[in-house]
């Protein structure tokens, strides 16, 4: 293997390990708040790169649909609690929807890649929340286990909606830039460039939002003592749904970007969020750096093993997981009860 | 009435391979393959805490092996389900080694993780045929009958499933069932009466490995075709969807969950396309809804919601109808049948103040005499009388004698910091035999830590801890309670869901022998009777008579705390460490507390004891040691100690 | 509560259990519907919508299930309808590796099976089974001889790392043999990778004058980007795998130029008014596009169609010899089938006979080229 092909191997390397990274900050983001292992969070990516898809080719997607619907359900349920809920309710999920759909329907025909994009993250996104409101709320006291059982459920649930409105083929999303440039023999996209400047445009923005805002404080405060928190008079719910809500834009997100790279069908989201979620489990679902670290570790391992043996792609990335768990164990300490 | 059930089991496993038609045949059969998995999911999530998204790996190794060893080598069947239980065990022992230190969600996601990569490799190893799968699997067959009807072939299935529930309910029915239920949440206690925690549940581990390999090898024969799809993610979801909907609690909860999901799969797969005329698109969305509904709303499963209507339990049939002959005859009189007369605000000048003879002086305190030399003493006892050598248990739940004087613990410049916290900071002072040492002082003082430095629970930092003339600092929990340490907690750790005989027989884990095979096939019955005779014992002694079958968690936090008593003195400890036994006790309990442990003193034993009843302490203890910020600062007789400046200032903050 | 389900379920199953003759012929089809085969699923399910709904004027009810492309679900699939739908003969499965698993069960149970996948066996041993789509080895001459007219010597394979890959590179050493052509690389990946950019770039290091695809369906458009992003310029053949509106769709402007072969009905309409499998095609694809719009037209409705029309041969001559739901009838139903002679399909002409359960010659290969976006027969 000459540099070249070793440079465009990185390239691609990199670009997919910034997309798990991504993911893998949506994970930590949600399981330090509300202890919920998100795995769902990849199908919500296949959503992003369905939906643009679709808006794409002028039609409306089934994703819309299911988000006025969710949401009309939302709204009821809100408008009987009353009171401030039944207010913050009619703006999220009435205004909102209605608003959305009507951009939607006036503008989809237009195929305008970047208010496709737009509108895309828009649909998207509400889902999270929503998730959070009907799924994990209800239990949002049991174990990390009884939640990632019900995670799991919710993945076969989102997969079966996802078949339903987009069928099985697979979809591109539109790039946002067709260019690319020459760097010496290398050949690199503008679209992973794009990748990596969203990625870290992103980063950065998250640790300005957890810094300088109360909401992103008020998330940090949760996830470091979710007791504590509420002592002092934040929102459990409010915080679960907001955590919920940047896990899936970031979901969107990853999915329009990573969409225009390589076609997606409603069942491959979930393999791209395991990855993720391999990144994730490197920074012992605690450490943002070493989920960082983690996640371009699988993007450059997994290219540079499709060269080699790409039938044994899947098995080296996930046995991978092993050993590392094993460091993690040896660094702690003798049995610990688990109450 | 659970005989009744039982019996109409029993019924349909054999009438079904007759009287059903062959569609509900197939059907039937893979929800008898189901429910082998199940089971051992049971075992493995239900009752030892751990979990596996990776079940169906095992199915899968077992069903390759004798894929490949009957279809392409000619093996007999026999030797593909040797070769497939070997591979799948081994496999499981090495996981379990690398995954022993994981917490509940990591040990889950691992699993995830192997099952991918097995999934992956399944599919990819091109001596296993891919996704075209491998056909014409030969039928199970010994010697000329073979198994090809698949009527047999359900009879079969649910035999073996009906057999691996036997050995699962004989083995949650015994001491190694007992210790495997510490494992969920209570794993520091289990290891504080000598259980060795991270080799159970390895091995837990590979009992269910093992059932869900019986269950892949039946699959091959069965199906006759095999390709990676049934290993996959999804089934090992499936798995833990049936135990979760069926209830991991109870084996039954494994048939049961079974039965539902695969029968409404198979109903969903059939009607939901003819209703909504599109095949393939709604099924696993539906039942996947049905799944999370039956999540939030029914979190322990369907089965607790059917056994409400059956009759309540009849007292536990494993505690012997006829105990073997305790020299216990008659328990110690109790205050709780004689309440003093005085006040108890002026210790009583009876009680003595120097620890009484011990030794061959028994007979002077009236209460049941161990005499010497009784036939039947276990193997290996020594008496004490030879200075420095082990004391052994006659095996009547008697400590046997130290040398009255004996040191049993000493801590010698013992110093412990947390990220620059001194919890213990050069303490000194040692127990004897025949004696009870208070630790008192107040709230993180670094009373506990003590406790956890001396019971193995926390490493040491410096200085040296003996234990009964030996170097004891770096010893495990179990390894000190081997030794002969019991101790209790300060915040309660019982199995609230179990009964009281049952929590205390825990603490006689150590005198057994008898290992996992010999209660998967019921041969314990015989030492079960003794380990539980010596619980109900201690429960007796100790006025839990009336409540043995009482679940633990049901009791006042004050019995609680004289069940873990009574746990720790089936160990047949020689020291025993009490942290504040008294809490939540009212006082003729407290009285009747005291008396015991006055008697235990008199026998030989060694209490070292954290109290805050100052009232307890100081009519109770031959010495005291008083702690604050982690220093020892005052050490003698109560009176001593109570008239104390340093003390004083200590608990009441200077006042001059 | 297990025993009362027991009972229940025999009790329902009492209740549903048929008589051993039925009123009705029962075909049970086994297709891709979801999975990753979903999209051609979608063209054999297709034609059923217009099957006829009685055959010898016995009225014919069609029963179709999903195998979610996976082998595992079909083998479960087949075996429900054997036993408890008591069907007479198979349409389908659609899938080659569920072919494999389904065949040993219609064989034992005596069910005439109608593969439609390109799967290998042998009907002397599997006297039930046959295929009406084209072998492999017949298409790849085609696309060989087209080659071999073109002059290419060095080829590269990139293909499926599962059964399909396997066979199509087999063909293609078959033909490159034959035709003196050296194959310089064999690469392969998984249908469900969502990038083939190391394979790409592992042939094109090898520098082949042009490349041979062992792939199908969407997943075949991956290489093809690739390449055409690396900037490779030599020929794309495929095979008829390929062929599908959806290829274009997700290869867009590097599916240009690609060449495959195809059966003759995907391009009906520019087939010679000599060809005799026109006029069946186009009179089944004036229906199937009525319905479905003008890009649905794919060959895979057309292996349907096909095996509806070797059954319609069939069955009448069947029918003489047992009612439908008995052994005889599909005894006699294989029987029939077995003598099919120069029955004009729409995916070529069929000629069986006892050791040749396909029956179909080189007019059912026709060359094809993405031209413009959309299929086109290359003259």
């Amino acid at each position: 293997m000459d540099l070249f092909v070793f440079l465009a191997l990185l390239q691609d390397g990199i670009t997919t390990g910034a997309i798990y990274l991504l993911l893998a900050i949506g994970l930590l983001i949600v399981f330090s708040v509300t202890r919920v292992i998100f795995v769902p969070q990849g199908d919500l990516l296949a959503f992003g790169t369905l939906t643009v898809a679709s808006l794409q080719s002028g039609h409306l997607p089934g994703t819309l649909w299911l988000l006025d619907g969710v949401a009309a359900v939302a709204l009821v349920v809100s408008l009987c609690r009353g009171g401030r809920a039944a207010v913050m309710g009619v703006l999220a999920w009435g205004v909102f929807p209605l608003v959305l759909t009507l951009a939607a329907v006036l503008l989809a025909p237009y195929q305008v890649p970047a208010i496709s994009i737009l509108l895309a993250l828009a649909i998207v996104t509400p889902m999270g929340p929503l998730i959070w409101r009907f799924a994990f709320r209800p239990v949002a006291g049991a174990s990390v286990l009884a939640l990632l059982i019900l995670a799991m459920a919710l993945h076969f649930v989102l997969i079966g909606a996802g078949l339903v409105f987009f069928g099985p083929e697979e979809a591109s999303a539109p790039a946002l830039t067709e260019a690319s440039f020459d760097l010496g023999t290398l050949n690199v996209s503008d679209q992973s460039l794009a990748v990596l400047l969203c990625c870290a445009a992103l980063v950065s923005g998250l640790r300005w939002f957890f810094g300088a805002t109360i909401h992103g404080k008020a998330l940090r405060a949760t996830a470091s003592d979710r007791i504590g928190a509420r002592l002092v008079g934040i929102d459990a719910a409010a915080t679960g749904a907001l955590a919920f809500g940047l896990a899936s834009f970031i979901a969107a997100l990853a999915g329009v970007l990573i969409g225009a790279v390589t076609p997606l069908s409603y069942d491959a989201g979930f393999d791209i969020g395991l990855k993720g979620f391999v990144a994730a489990i490197m920074g012992g679902l605690v450490s943002y750096p070493m989920a960082a670290a983690g996640a371009v570790l699988v993007g450059v391992l997994e290219s540079l093993v499709s060269f080699w043996a790409s039938a044994y792609r899947e098995v080296i990335v996930f046995t991978l997981l092993i050993p590392v768990l094993v460091w993690l164990s040896l660094r702690s300490g003798s049995p610990e009860d688990r109450a | 009435m659970r005989r009744w059930f039982v019996l109409i089991v029993i019924v349909a496993i054999v009438a079904a391979p007759v009287l059903l038609p062959e569609f509900y045949v197939t059907l039937f059969g893979y929800v008898g393959l189901a429910t082998l998995v199940a089971l051992g999911l049971v075992l493995l999530t239900g009752v030892s805490g751990q979990t596996s998204f990776g079940q169906a790996t095992f199915v899968g190794i077992a069903a390759y092996s004798t894929t490949l060893l009957t279809r392409f080598e000619g093996a007999p069947p026999v030797v593909g389900l040797a070769v497939g239980l070997i591979l799948t065990g081994t496999i499981a022992w090495l996981l379990g080694l690398i995954t022993a230190r994981l917490s509940g969600h990591f040990l889950a996601l691992v699993s995830v993780a192997w099952g991918i990569s097995f999934f992956s490799l399944f599919g990819t190893l091109p001596a296993l045929h891919g996704f075209n799968g491998i056909g014409d699997i030969p039928p199970l067959r010994i010697g000329s009958l073979s198994a090809a009807n698949p009527r047999v072939n359900l009879g079969v299935i649910w035999v073996t499933a009906a057999i691996v529930m036997a050995i699962s309910a004989n083995l949650l029915d015994s001491r190694v069932g007992r210790a495997i239920r510490t494992l969920n949440g209570a794993r520091l206690m289990g290891e504080s009466v000598g259980i060795d925690t991270v080799r159970l549940s390895r091995s837990v581990f590979v009992i269910a490995a093992l059932y869900a390999g019986i269950a892949g090898f039946l699959f091959a024969h069965f199906q006759r075709f095999i390709n990676p799809t049934p290993f996959n993610l999804g089934a090992s979801i499936d798995y833990l969807f049936m135990v979760i909907i069926g209830g991991s609690e109870s084996l039954w909860g494994a048939p049961l969950g079974a039965t539902l999901v695969v029968v409404l799969r198979d109903q969903f797969n059939d009607w939901i396309p003819r209703l909504t005329g599109r095949a393939g698109d709604f099924e696993a969305l539906v039942f996947s809804l049905v799944v999370i509904l039956l999540l939030q709303r029914v979190p322990s499963g369907l089965l607790p919601l059917l056994t409400r209507f059956a009759p309540p339990r009849r007292p536990s049939a494993a505690l012997p109808r006829h105990p073997p002959a305790s020299p216990l005859r008659h328990p110690p009189a109790s205050p709780l049948r004689h309440p003093p007369a005085t006040p108890r605000r002026h210790p009583p000048a009876a009680f003595p103040r120097h620890p009484p003879a011990c030794p061959g002086d028994l007979s002077r305190q009236g209460a049941g005499v161990d005499p010497p030399d009784e036939p039947g003493d276990d193997v290996g006892a020594v008496r004490g009388d030879g200075g420095g050598a082990m004391p052994v248990d006659g095996g009547r739940g008697i400590p046997t004698l130290a040398k009255w004087g004996k040191e049993l613990l000493s801590l010698e410049g013992v110093s412990r910091n947390f990220a620059g916290l001194a919890a213990a900071r050069d303490v000194n002072f040692n127990v004897h035999a025949c004696e009870i040492v208070a630790l008192i002082g107040p709230n993180g003082a670094g009373k506990t830590t003590l406790f956890n430095l001396i019971s193995g629970v926390l490493p040491p930092g410096s200085g040296t801890i003996r234990l009964f003339g030996q170097p004891g600092g770096n010893l495990a929990p179990r390894q000190v309670a081997a030794l002969g340490v019991a101790r209790t907690f300060q915040h309660v750790k019982l199995l609230p869901a179990r009964g009281v005989l049952e929590n205390i027989a825990l603490g006689t884990h150590l005198s057994g022998r008898a290992g996992l095979w010999r209660a998967m096939l019921r041969l314990d019955r015989a030492e079960e009777a003794t380990l539980l005779a010596t619980a109900r014992e201690q429960a007796i002694r100790l006025g839990l008579g009336h409540v043995l079958d009482m679940p633990a968690g049901d009791l006042p936090l004050g019995q609680q705390r004289v069940v873990e008593i009574a746990r720790a003195l089936c160990l047949r400890p020689r020291l025993l460490l009490l942290d504040e036994p008294a809490a939540g006790l009212r006082l003729p309990e407290k009285q009747h507390l005291a008396a015991l442990l006055r008697q235990l003193r008199a026998e030989g034993m060694g209490v070292l004891l954290v109290e805050h009843d100052m009232d307890f302490v100081m009519q109770l203890a031959d010495r005291v040691i008083v702690m604050d910020f982690g220093q020892k600062i005052a050490e003698g007789p109560p009176d001593q100690v109570r008239s104390d400046p340093a003390v004083r200032e200590a608990y009441l903050g200077g006042v001059t | 509560m297990r025993a009362r389900l027991f009972a229940a379920a025999a009790a329902v199953a009492f209740l549903g259990v048929s008589a051993e003759a039925q009123a009705q012929i029962k075909l049970g089809a086994i297709l891709s519907i979801s999975g990753p085969g979903a999209a051609m699923g979608v063209g054999y399910k297709g034609a059923f919508d217009f099957f006829p709904k009685e055959i010898g004027g016995v009225p014919v009810e069609y029963i179709v299930r999903d195998d979610a492309t996976d082998a595992n679900v079909g083998f479960t699939a087949a075996q429900r309808m054997i036993s408890e739908d008591h069907i007479d003969a198979f349409i389908g499965p659609s899938l080659t590796a569920t072919d494999a698993a389904v065949a040993p069960l219609a064989n034992q149970a005596h069910v005439p099976m109608l593969a439609m996948a390109p799967y290998e066996y042998d009907p002397a041993k599997q006297p039930y089974t046959f295929s009406d789509a084209q072998p492999l080895s017949l298409m790849m001459a085609a696309v060989f001889k087209y080659m071999q007219a073109h002059g290419v010597k060095q080829i590269g394979y990139i293909g499926f790392s599962d059964g399909w890959g396997d066979q199509v590179l087999a063909a293609t050493k078959q033909w490159s043999q034959t035709d003196g052509m050296t194959i310089l690389a064999d690469e392969r990946y998984a249908r469900t990778d969502t990038s083939a950019e190391a394979q790409v770039l592992k042939l094109m290091s090898v520098h082949p004058e042009a490349i041979v695809m062992g792939t199908s369906a969407t997943p075949a458009a991956l290489p093809v980007v690739a390449l055409r992003h690396r900037g490779f310029k030599g020929g794309l053949y495929g095979n008829h795998g390929i062929v599908s509106p959806a290829f274009i769709k997700v290869g867009g402007a590097a599916a240009e130029g690609v060449i495959a072969v195809t059966s003759p009905v995907v391009v009906y309409d520019q087939l010679p008014d000599s060809n005799v499998v026109k006029p069946v095609a186009a009179a089944f694809m004036a229906d199937y596009t009525k319905q479905f719009g003008p890009q649905s037209i794919n060959p895979f409705a057309g292996y349907s169609y096909d095996a509806m029309l070797l059954l319609k041969n069939a069955i009448p001559i069947a029918l003489k010899a047992g009612k439908p739901g008995t052994e005889e009838f599909r005894v006699a139903l294989r029987d029939a089938l077995e003598k099919t002679h120069e029955l004009v399909g729409v995916s070529g002409v069929y000629d069986m006979s006892p050791t040749n359960h396909n029956g179909q010659d080189a007019r059912a290969a026709v060359l094809v080229e993405v031209k413009d976006g959309a299929w086109r027969a290359i003259q």
